[in-house]
């Protein structure tokens, strides 16, 4: 078989076997399983198939996912997460579009301490949309922050998925983790211009939802007390990792033990919620996972078939621009963002994209935060973007699903500016962990 | 019959995370004490990978029991509902064969191992077959669930709050 046939076969069989609705783990399970049969030797392949599917995961490097999405978690169930927000929304005053000010800042510290997305995204939904909307926001001012800002947290660590991107295209994952920094904080600062500023022009969109007036320790106590605390657990996840006492796995492992005894200081800590935490880790990691059980084999089956050094001679061959090659592959992962989930995009464009960046001479570190930022739009592009579904989920059946995704559409396009700002000016995403990692 | 299937699923994601504290308290135990003097254990960075799949394995039936798993879900919003419960019952009729396969495989695999008697070396030695025991056992649960759900297609079976 030629090797352009087997990519179609691959390719074809995977969006068909996707399209009837097999969940994505199972999809590339049985692409691996005939695949085997075809290129792996039969039943050997098979055994093979088997013996990946344990190796995949049995991997010291993605060890940092369930400990980084069980930090989230225990402060999303304790109620410690609610009472930050709470705090923000006390100290927070005197802006346009408050609340919406509230989800993003509120949001960026929780990313930072959420591995998540779609926790932060639950929790600023059920908590503060209906509030704006009893306040008479607008349901775009008021739900697209929320999304925007939960898709963010990507970038910030600690994230469960940058994690993985590091773990499987073989790029730093403390650099990664560090890299993300500047960009994240970046996107959230540039949503805030923009809410302040629409909100400055058309005042309708976000009646003033002035608090009680407070003053002093009333005011930023509550921030004091309750964000604090959250600013320290970041830091010393950033810091252990960077100043070379803990691996990524062990300042995760870390950060979940403090986010513990931090709840248990603040007396929100039950064993009902510690257990409810720990099932929801369970569920989350085991999503993850349960798609990556198929990468190895995966990639083996596209490698032995032809199709990846195929595709890549052809790039290669084509003599074409780096930065054609690099739009190319940009666009590819917009269009894949709007239908599959993210760690099937990584599965699928990894094995073509890592060779090629190798080929270019690229900066892992500052292809790998394109790719995050681009992986964070998927996230948010319609029809299939999986914080829309966790909006459509909180948000009023009154609103329609257009509704959400007019929403989101000005973070959409604020995201592709960040991915031209990475593009035009490395340094962003490459300065930090060079000054921090030294590398 | 319905009580001990769904007991039996909600046992396996209770495992997985037990699993993922009891790696928790390990990676800490280590790295603290190791940075105060305390006695560490070499083996804690194999066994929190060999972790992994053990989660993994035990959360797959009962996060398909309560149809976690990431699908595409683009059919659910052109099909009628009887012509969605036939998309449910062929996916999963998918699901089971990819289950039956792995787990036969993977019993295949073990028994291999063991006969040849492979052993793995690291900080630990034990015998290579103990990896692979996790595959058929979670394989065969996910076959269970995928069939239930061939002859019974349902929809959500438990709501998962807040994710």
């Amino acid at each position: 078989m030629l090797w352009w046939q087997s990519l179609l076969l691959l390719f074809g069989a995977l969006t068909l076997l996707l399209l009837v609705g097999l969940p994505a783990g199972f999809a590339f399970l049985a692409i691996n399983l005939v695949g085997a049969v075809i290129y792996l030797g039969g039943e050997a392949g098979l055994m093979q198939v088997v013996r990946n599917s344990v190796a995949s995961v049995t991997n010291f490097s993605l060890t940092p996912i369930p400990f980084f999405i069980l930090m989230g978690e225990v402060l999303f169930h304790t109620g410690l997460a609610m009472r930050a927000i709470d705090s923000f929304d006390k100290a927070i005053r005197g802006v346009p579009a408050r609340l919406s000010v509230v989800a993003i800042v509120a949001g960026t510290v929780f990313s930072a301490i959420s591995g998540s997305t779609i926790a932060t995204t639950a929790l600023l939904g059920s908590l503060l949309l209906p509030e704006m909307l009893r306040r008479g926001y607008h349901p775009r001012m008021a739900m697209g922050p929320i999304m925007a800002i939960g898709g963010v947290d990507m970038l910030i660590p600690p994230s469960a998925l940058t994690v993985l991107l590091g773990s499987l295209a073989g790029i730093s994952i403390s650099g990664l983790l560090i890299a993300g920094v500047v960009p994240g904080f970046v996107m959230a600062a540039m949503f805030l211009v923009y809410i302040i500023f629409t909100a400055w022009r058309h005042p309708e969109l976000a009646p003033p939802s002035e608090p009680e007036p407070t003053h002093g320790w009333a005011r930023w106590g509550p921030l004091l007390i309750n964000v604090t605390p959250l600013v320290m657990i970041f830091a010393l996840v950033i810091v252990a990792m960077s100043a070379g006492w803990a691996t990524p796995t062990e300042s995760a492992a870390l950060g979940a033990l403090v986010t513990v005894i931090v709840c248990l200081l603040y007396r929100s800590l039950t064993g009902v919620a510690l257990v409810q935490a720990l099932v929801g880790t369970a569920a989350i990691t085991g999503v993850i996972l349960f798609i990556i059980i198929g990468a190895t084999t995966f990639s083996q089956i596209l490698a032995f078939s032809g199709a990846t050094n195929g595709l890549v001679g052809l790039v290669k061959d084509a003599g074409l621009a780096p930065w054609m090659v690099l739009a190319a592959m940009i666009l590819m992962l917009l269009v894949l963002g709007c239908f599959v989930d993210q760690v099937s995009m990584m599965l699928i464009t990894l094995p073509f994209f890592m060779p090629l960046v190798l080929h270019f001479g690229w900066d892992p570190l500052w292809f790998g935060v394109i790719y995050l930022i681009c992986m964070q739009l998927g996230l948010l592009t319609p029809p299939f973007g999986m914080l829309l579904f966790t909006m459509r989920s909180v948000a009023p059946s009154s609103i329609p699903t257009s509704e959400i995704f007019a929403a989101v559409t000005p973070y959409v396009v604020m995201g592709m500016l960040m991915v031209v700002l990475v593009l035009l000016f490395p340094g962003l995403a490459t300065g930090l962990p060079a000054l921090l990692l030294g590398k | 019959m319905a009580n001990f299937h769904a007991a039996l699923m909600r046992a396996c994601g209770h495992v997985a995370a037990a699993v993922i504290a009891a790696i928790t308290l390990l990676v800490c135990y280590d790295v603290v004490g190791r940075n105060i003097g305390l006695p560490t254990l070499p083996w804690v960075n194999e066994i929190t990978e060999y972790a992994l799949p053990i989660a993994t394995l035990a959360a797959a039936p009962w996060l398909m029991w309560r149809n976690q798993h990431v699908r595409l879900d683009l059919l659910g919003a052109v099909l009628s509902r009887p012509a969605q419960r036939m998309a449910d019952r062929f996916a999963s009729a998918l699901g089971l064969v990819v289950s039956l396969l792995m787990c036969w495989y993977g019993m295949a695999m073990l028994l291999d191992s063991r006969s040849a008697g492979s052993l793995v070396m690291k900080a630990l030695v034990f015998p290579e077959w103990w990896l692979f025991v996790p595959v058929p056992i979670g394989f065969a649960l996910l076959a269970l669930e995928c069939g239930r759900r061939v002859f019974k297609p349902s929809g959500l079976t438990e709501n998962v709050g807040g994710h």
